[in-house]
């Protein structure tokens, strides 16, 4: 007995030794989303973001790990980053066939990791290896649906070696959605709002029913006005006519200037959301609320929409749950008049 | 003779361009290292650091891709011209090109991986063009290259709007961008196994082109005449459209919408070597080599970002090109 | 000797007849001239017979061989096209416009070497046009075309020849040389024929000639044929065949 003990702690210890030994460069191997197995460092200290939602995705987990953005922020927006990411470089987008990042700046930059946060297909599979097997540097699919929210902070959160902040981030996404259920499950179905939402200075571009652009409106219980050939929508043209045909009664807006001047144009005069008075500029800083990036900044979104659509039902002041979430994720503290940029003209 | 002299000297040219354009890149290794790496590769070494990961996986098979796509446009570009007897054909004339592009965002379209879009791409390509001779040969029989052109047109605007179609149904934030700069084309993502799939199936196409370049060349008088001096017109026609079909599809699949290129470099051949095809041909090909790889070479390196090759090749192609006509009137047109 | 024979021959595209009954023999050492009016089917004839498109019915030999049995090469040795100077779309210099016409003689892949570069550096000069050799073949007057045009039929060195129209558009002087040029290559040897809206050439170089009517076809000596009811007939004028002093024959309105 206690010789095989023995031996099998002799044993234990050597394996253990011998791993240490012969571990390589290459610490461990984790499996994305798209059930790729990809080994990574030990340590990862340079983390490449390869298009927009990987960027706000790697900001809210490990600002101190991102090397540079898809974008750079604009100055309305550095205010409302933390001040050790406003100044990183401008590097471009990596997703794609073709895209604007030239591979050997990737190599040069030399990043530990590459994340790439979006939709799972075989296209992004495969240029996810041949990229990982042309440059030597791991490239990680992550799931970017919506709904995978929790599970994608998990899972990055894991990779980057920052799990508490993860499961912190993974939980108040979780309650947010639970909240949002809840709150929808009490509104009847002729309460709920028929919305359009008006991209573009004109206003004529928008998101058709199940795309990804107008999915946390569906969310909220919000029925979308456009109804697009597939059940998985995309972006759209519309013409004045259509609209009034549509007539919704809440647009969502995405440009600042188009908000402006709706009430202004004569052929928008007609439609009820207008007539109404009902048009809510989506905030934007430093990342969409409603869009641009369909990423996790979305989170605050749909709270700002609970409370713009259903304002008797939802819970709680909006205001207190933008501080609370900028402070959680954004790792910002919003004064009265930040809250105020950040809000206006939103009807919050 | 003075072909052979220009012919070699366009052979140094392609030889140093491509010299050259392997040590520039935004990742800077000095001439001294590359040579190094190159000869200690060549001995046998595997050394993977950051240089021999951007010279061998990265930068070499984009310089022999651009010198791929560059012959193989200007080769089908040449041949159409002598073909269709008209300097400003393109090898897109049949829609080998928009074919090729429709196929390839299909393919993104249905998120199928790399391979399969290059796959369609090439398929693409190759079917438009079956279309357009089948629908040729039923309207006209196969007699007359004007009805060729027609339908080619029809056809290549078919692509175009289908193409257009699939831009709308594509996703705006993963497909879109792709579709878009796929369309520009681009040798930005290209690996060393894409050039180990295109080199052989270019080498296929340009063989007959080069064999047969005399006959080639004798077409251009025209099919009457071409047939009273001892050319079968239609046979040779199909073995040009097929050969010139098959070079351009398998360098679009990897590269993308180029354009310009066919067009243009074959000119630039006529004023160095003279219209004869049986010159023209060989000449464009290794000009269009060496231009290609200049061209990629800026494109990676002339900014920050990654300028599409289609953009580089109409900038510096269209104002080249009316400088041509401008000082060669006579010469280049009739 | 018979080199081209036409028998029973009907000319014309898919269901469109154009003429039939043809019955044409041309032989070597002579000269024969195609003489018809406007759009009656000369050049539908001459393609008929190049084998550039099929008859509608019965058959053209060269030398005893069904033509529509034949390859183009094989064709190409034995019978030569000139057709009407065009400006080409390319500018070929003269040498290389005529050692095209060496193709027939070249094997699969390959150009041109220096025998066939000989051949066409001695038509041209047979034809007193050696000078133009690296000239511009766009630049050059349309006389001077049409000879390098004859220059490339003879360096294909064939033993028949025809020609469509090739004093078309040609000035006086150019005119006469071409006609010497045509009776000289007849007396050589090789058998030639011709189309011409002149009447009168037709008397300074054929042999024969053959007359292509509305629905009429007459092939024969040329004085027996060209008679003066013969050629109004045949150009719906009245005309007049004279016979000058010098012995020329003269056709004009009667």
């Amino acid at each position: 007995m206690m010789t095989q003990r023995r031996i099998g702690s002799v044993a234990g210890c050597l394996i253990g030794i011998f791993l240490l030994i012969a571990a390589p460069a290459f610490g461990r191997s984790v499996t994305d989303s798209a059930g790729r197995s990809v080994e990574i460092p030990e340590t990862i200290t340079r983390v490449f973001a390869a298009g927009p939602p990987a960027s706000t995705l790697l900001y809210v987990l490990a600002p101190q790990d991102m090397i540079g953005w898809v974008r750079a922020p604009r100055d309305a927006e550095k205010p409302f980053l933390l001040p050790m990411v406003r100044q990183l470089p401008e590097l471009g987008r990596l997703t794609g066939r073709g895209d604007s990042l030239n591979l050997e700046r990737l190599i040069a930059a030399k990043p530990d990791l590459v994340i790439d946060f979006g939709t799972i297909n075989d296209t992004y599979k495969s240029l996810a290896d041949r990229i990982q097997s042309q440059t030597g540097i791991p490239y990680l699919l992550i799931d970017g649906r919506f709904e995978n929210t929790a599970a994608a902070l998990r899972l990055v959160a894991d990779v980057l070696g920052v799990k508490e902040r993860g499961e912190t981030l993974a939980r108040a996404a979780d309650e947010t959605f639970a909240q949002v259920d809840k709150v929808v499950a009490g509104i009847p179905p002729d309460k709920r709002p028929h919305v359009y939402l008006a991209r573009g200075p004109e206003g004529l571009e928008t998101g058709s029913r199940g795309s990804i652009n107008t999915e946390i409106i569906e969310r909220v219980g919000a029925i979308n006005v456009v109804e697009g050939p597939r059940p998985k929508g995309g972006i759209v043209s519309a013409s004045p006519e259509q609209l009034m045909a549509w007539a919704p009664d809440t647009i969502v807006s995405l440009d600042r200037s188009f908000h402006a001047t709706v009430s202004q144009k004569a052929e928008w005069k007609p439609v009820p959301a207008v007539a109404a008075g009902r048009v809510f500029l989506a905030p934007s800083l430093p990342f969409g609320f409603v869009d641009a990036p369909p990423s996790l900044n979305r989170l605050i979104g749909l709270s700002w929409l609970l409370h713009t659509f259903y304002p008797e039902q939802a819970p709680g002041k909006l205001r207190e749950q933008v501080r609370s979430f900028y402070h959680l994720f954004y790792q910002v503290d919003l004064t009265e008049p930040d809250l105020n940029t950040l809000l206006d003209n939103s009807g919050g | 003779m003075r072909t052979a002299t220009i012919l070699l000297s366009l052979t140094i040219l392609l030889l140093a361009v491509s010299v050259m354009a392997s040590g520039i890149g935004p990742y800077r290794i000095p001439p001294l290292d590359v040579l190094e790496a190159v000869l200690h590769r060549m001995a046998g070494g595997g050394d993977t650091g950051a240089i021999e990961t951007v010279l061998f996986n990265i930068r070499l098979p984009r310089v022999a891709a651009a010198a791929c796509v560059g012959a193989a446009l200007a080769a089908a570009g040449a041949a159409y011209q002598s073909l269709f007897r008209n300097p400003l054909v393109s090898p897109d004339i049949l829609g080998v090109s928009t074919g090729a592009g429709l196929g390839a965002v299909i393919g993104i379209l249905l998120g199928l991986p790399v391979l399969m879009i290059q796959a369609l791409g090439f398929g693409g390509g190759l079917l438009t063009v079956v279309v357009v001779a089948a629908l040729a040969r039923s309207l006209r029989g196969s007699g007359d290259v004007l009805v060729l052109v027609l339908a080619g047109i029809v056809v290549g605007a078919l692509a175009g709007a289908a193409i257009s179609l699939v831009k709308v149904l594509a996703d705006p934030y993963d497909q879109l961008p792709a579709i878009t700069f796929w369309l520009l084309g681009s040798l930005a993502g290209v690996k060393a196994s894409d050039v180990a799939a295109t080199v052989p199936v270019v080498l296929l196409g340009l063989a007959p082109l080069v064999l047969l370049r005399w006959r080639i060349g004798v077409l251009s008088l025209g099919d009457d005449e071409a047939r009273a001096l001892g050319i079968e017109v239609g046979r040779l026609r199909t073995i040009v459209i097929a050969a010139a079909t098959l070079v351009t599809a398998s360098v679009v699949a990897i590269s993308g919408v180029i354009g310009w290129v066919g067009l243009m470099v074959p000119h630039m051949a006529r004023l160095l070597v003279g219209p004869r095809f049986d010159r023209l041909l060989p000449a464009s090909i290794l000009l269009g080599a060496a231009f290609m790889v200049g061209v990629d070479t800026l494109a990676r390196s002339a900014a920050r970002i990654e300028i599409p090759l289609g953009v580089l090749t109409a900038i510096i192609g269209g104002p080249a090109f009316v400088w041509l006509l401008a000082r060669n009137r006579r010469k280049l047109l009739p | 000797m018979t080199l081209l024979q036409a028998r029973g021959l009907a000319i014309g595209y898919g269901r469109t007849r154009i003429a039939g009954g043809l019955d044409l023999s041309v032989g070597a050492g002579s000269v024969t001239c195609l003489l018809g009016p406007n759009g009656v089917g000369k050049t539908t004839l001459f393609k008929t017979l190049l084998g550039l498109i099929p008859p509608l019915s019965g058959t053209v030999e060269i030398d005893g061989s069904d033509l529509s049995g034949l390859d183009r090469q094989t064709i190409a040795r034995q019978l030569a096209y000139v057709p009407q100077a065009q400006i080409a779309e390319f500018p070929y210099t003269v040498i290389d416009l005529v050692v095209m016409g060496r193709t027939a003689h070249l094997g699969r892949f390959g150009g041109p070497q220096r025998a066939d570069y000989e051949a066409a550096m001695t038509a041209l000069d047979r034809l007193g046009i050696a000078a133009l050799a690296e000239r511009d073949s766009t630049r050059i007057s349309g006389g001077q075309r049409q000879l390098a045009l004859i220059a490339r039929a003879l360096a294909q060195r064939t033993r028949i020849v025809v020609m469509d129209e090739p004093t078309a558009s040609l000035d006086l002087g150019n005119r006469i040389l071409v006609l010497d040029t045509i009776r000289g290559l007849a007396d050589s040897g090789l058998a030639v024929v011709l189309s011409t809206h002149e009447p009168e050439h037709a008397f300074v170089v054929a042999d024969r000639v053959a007359v292509l009517g509305r629905d009429r076809f007459t092939i024969g000596p040329v004085e027996a044929v060209l008679t003066s009811e013969e050629l109004s007939q045949l150009y719906g004028v009245a005309l007049n065949v004279e016979q000058a002093p010098s012995g020329r024959f003269v056709v004009g309105p009667a």
